[in-house]
């Protein structure tokens, strides 16, 4: 079984009539309906979905063979799956997915090993990479070719160039943050 | 005339300073910057402020469209990574 990751997360019921409400993963949380058929995390079980509404950022699914709110309540705290290779595979040059990114080795441009990435986030300003630092500390590095020259998923790694702050005289007075 | 309009954006009076030094060195460095506050200014587009969110320097690359905005804005002081598992990151 290759990598899987996971898509969303069955929270609670909704109704009698054994719809369930999901926590979505995915970038518009209605896309989940996309992945189906999904299985749980241990694999056993496949789960056919499908959306049927949105309410309070969470989606609304009746699940295939659940048709009661006591069989749907047993589902609460499911995790849905899917494998690596279902989500999108197009993608344009220099374009890469969030979760492929997450855990990546960090390396500096001579080869040393320098953390693993946690998260990726986007505050407005372009994609920003938030790396562990390894023995400990962390470092932000704007997702850049100047910052970040190469990105290998296949070998599980990217080479970074770390940011080189100006020097700044008021640094003291404000702390040394 | 308005009065925000002949008053100006506002902005913390050592930010050009650090702008154009960092602009006449000529290096690719991050500026280092703790006024949320200032508004982004034309001359500031290209270059990467690492603005602080009472915890890390979160670097900001200024572009166009960012003119107008206040630094903060691109540096949440309270953060939530979220889940997105097909989100889309694309190197600029």
């Amino acid at each position: 079984m290759g990598p899987r990751v996971r898509v969303g997360v069955i929270v609670g019921v909704h109704g009698v009539r054994g719809a369930v409400r999901i926590k979505s993963f995915t970038e518009e949380p209605a896309d989940i309906g996309y992945y189906s058929p999904m299985e749980d995390e241990a694999g056993g079980t496949k789960f056919r979905l499908k959306v049927t509404g949105e309410v309070k950022g969470l989606v609304i699914a009746t699940l295939e063979g659940i048709a009661d709110r006591n069989a749907a309540e047993a589902l609460k705290g499911t995790g849905l799956w899917v494998p690596r290779e279902r989500l999108p595979g197009r993608l344009a040059e220099d374009e890469f997915l969030y979760s492929d990114l997450i855990g990546l080795v960090v390396e500096a441009v001579d080869g040393k090993r320098l953390g693993t990435v946690k998260a990726v986030a986007d505050y407005g300003a372009g994609d920003v990479l938030d790396i562990k630092l390894e023995p400990k500390g962390d470092m932000m590095v704007p997702f850049t070719k100047d910052s970040v020259p190469e990105v290998d998923i296949a070998g599980g790694r990217l080479v970074v160039v770390p940011p080189v702050y100006a020097p700044d005289e008021n640094e003291e007075r404000n702390g040394g943050a | 005339m308005a009065r925000s309009v002949w008053k100006g954006p506002f902005l913390d009076g050592y930010m050009l300073g650090k702008a154009d030094k960092a602009r006449a060195s000529g290096r690719n460095e991050v500026i280092k910057i703790w006024s949320r506050r200032s508004t982004i200014l034309p001359q500031f587009v290209g270059l990467t402020f690492g603005v602080y969110n009472g915890q890390k320097f979160i670097p900001v690359l200024v572009t166009e469209n960012m003119i107008g905005h206040k630094f903060g804005e691109f540096s949440p002081t309270r953060t939530f990574y979220g889940h997105a598992v097909d989100k889309k990151a694309k190197r600029k």
